[in-house]
């Protein structure tokens, strides 16, 4: 049928929202279009969508293509919405492919009943809002169980609630002990207590080192790359490492830590080289130290 | 004999600065403190260096070296706000709360669930004024530095030993 092409291509501009130049060129066919339009859509074309954002309110009256797409060029998150009836094509037309052995329903707006809907939804922006990692709208694609609740609000609930337990589980890696503890609360519980003693080792071992403060700076000239690798005999790589250590002369070092591996030379006597040599040692450790949750967390935001 | 022995262990060696999150973060703690700590010494040669002015000086090193991180600069403004921070660990009193808590299973779950991520937010720095979610993603990459951290001073204090 022609109406989907016409779907296909108002989600398409939905999703990267397209100039509506373009998509008046797609009137009729658009199959060989869209390719261009997705060529196209490698720029993010806001001094052309600049235009759209007075754009003022649209009543069920607005069925063409340029009311769809100035809609949705002028607000990113408002360009997701939902509507009663939506749903329910969107269910009829689900039901019949799909088999009678659970309900399911999909938040997935469909682009014909968005110019009809003036109204927005709220609760689906601040979902969306949440959701939004790129500067493309996303939809959230909840799968609402038997017999559960399909309204807007608890769909929106679930999908915070499936993100915390996403975030959970990530924290189960990091934290040791976590993986015998069952359930939020006992694992919440743990994550606290690691956090509470990480952070008394931390005031313990300062209170420490404002003990033996003074004797500190005479002491660092001596650091030695074999005692300090004596610390992390705990990884198996540091051990191997320390004959290697003491044969290579170390590398001139231009900025301070500027170098991966650079070996720390024992007989070296300038403070500035001993304390670049210092952050080497420990650059050369944590290249074994390297984990997957490290990194995930590094890169989260 | 210097080309025998790297011949048997052949290695590549990059002469890159190493970019795994983990070193970095050491190698910019290690540069922050151990400066900090000589100039400490420096300035106060006769009077005893003080516990808090260290500490402050751990933190302000984790900060320092965090930067990418929302908790770091929550904890740069505490610091640089006070020149005594509070104690950033909470008493053991909190601690016998949390166990006894835990315990008694009735009531609302939920509610227990809050509680204890209201207690996880007042542990990490700028905690309160994030959300659920942003925290518990923030709690992930704060307790990695913090353990960086427990390493680094457990090295520092060894060597001075």
């Amino acid at each position: 049928m022609d109406v989907s092409v016409l779907d296909r291509l108002k989600w398409l501009q939905q999703q990267q929202m397209v100039s509506p130049d373009f998509l008046q060129i797609l009137g009729s066919d658009g199959r060989e279009e869209l390719k261009r339009v997705e060529s196209y859509l490698g720029n993010n074309n806001d001094h052309e969508l600049q235009s759209f954002r007075h754009f003022p309110e649209f009543g069920p009256d607005y069925d063409t293509i340029d009311g769809c797409i100035s809609r949705t060029s002028s607000f990113q998150m408002e360009s997701v919405k939902n509507n009663e009836d939506n749903r329910a094509i969107a269910l009829q037309n689900k039901r019949k492919p799909e088999g009678k052995t659970e309900k399911r329903e999909k938040k997935k707006i469909k682009a014909e009943d968005e110019t009809e809907s003036s109204m927005k939804d709220k609760s689906n922006m601040s979902n969306t809002e949440t959701s939004l990692e790129i500067q493309k709208p996303d939809y959230i694609h909840v799968r609402a169980r038997r017999g559960e609740a399909t309204d807007r609000h608890s769909l929106a609930e679930r999908a915070r609630r499936e993100k915390i337990s996403k975030k959970m589980k990530c924290l189960q890696d990091i934290v040791p002990g976590c993986n015998k503890v069952t359930g939020k609360a006992g694992m919440l519980d743990e994550i606290i207590n690691y956090v509470q003693s990480l952070q008394q080792q931390v005031e313990f071992l300062s209170m420490k080192l404002s003990v033996i403060n003074p004797e500190l700076e005479s002491q660092i000239d001596e650091l030695s790359a074999k005692q300090f690798q004596a610390y992390f005999t705990s990884l198996p790589e540091a051990v191997s490492k320390q004959s290697m250590m003491a044969d290579f002369r170390s590398f001139p070092l231009h900025q301070q830590g500027s170098l991966d591996y650079s070996v720390i030379n024992s007989y070296q006597t300038t403070k500035d080289e001993t304390s670049s040599s210092w952050e080497n040692q420990s650059q050369c450790l944590y290249n074994s130290l390297r984990t997957d949750s490290v990194s995930n967390f590094f890169s989260l935001k | 004999m210097e080309r025998q022995i790297i011949n048997k262990k052949k290695r590549v060696f990059s002469l890159e600065p190493n970019k795994n999150p983990s070193a970095v973060f050491t190698r910019k703690y290690t540069r922050h403190l151990v400066p900090a700590l000589k100039k400490l010494n420096m300035n106060k040669n006769s009077s005893q260096t003080n516990q808090q002015t260290v500490k402050h000086e751990v933190d302000m090193a984790l900060a320092l070296s965090a930067q990418e991180f929302a908790w770091s600069r929550f904890l740069l403004q505490k610091l640089s706000s006070s020149k005594n921070p509070t104690t950033t660990t909470s008493s053991s009193s909190n601690r016998i709360r949390i166990l006894e808590r835990s315990g008694k299973e009735g009531g609302d779950e939920d509610g227990e669930i809050e509680k204890k991520l209201k207690e996880l937010q007042k542990l990490l720095p700028g905690g309160e004024e994030m959300s659920v979610e942003e925290m518990l993603s923030e709690i992930g990459n704060y307790i990695k530095c913090l353990e960086l951290q427990t390493i680094a001073l457990k090295s520092i204090v060894q060597e001075t030993t």
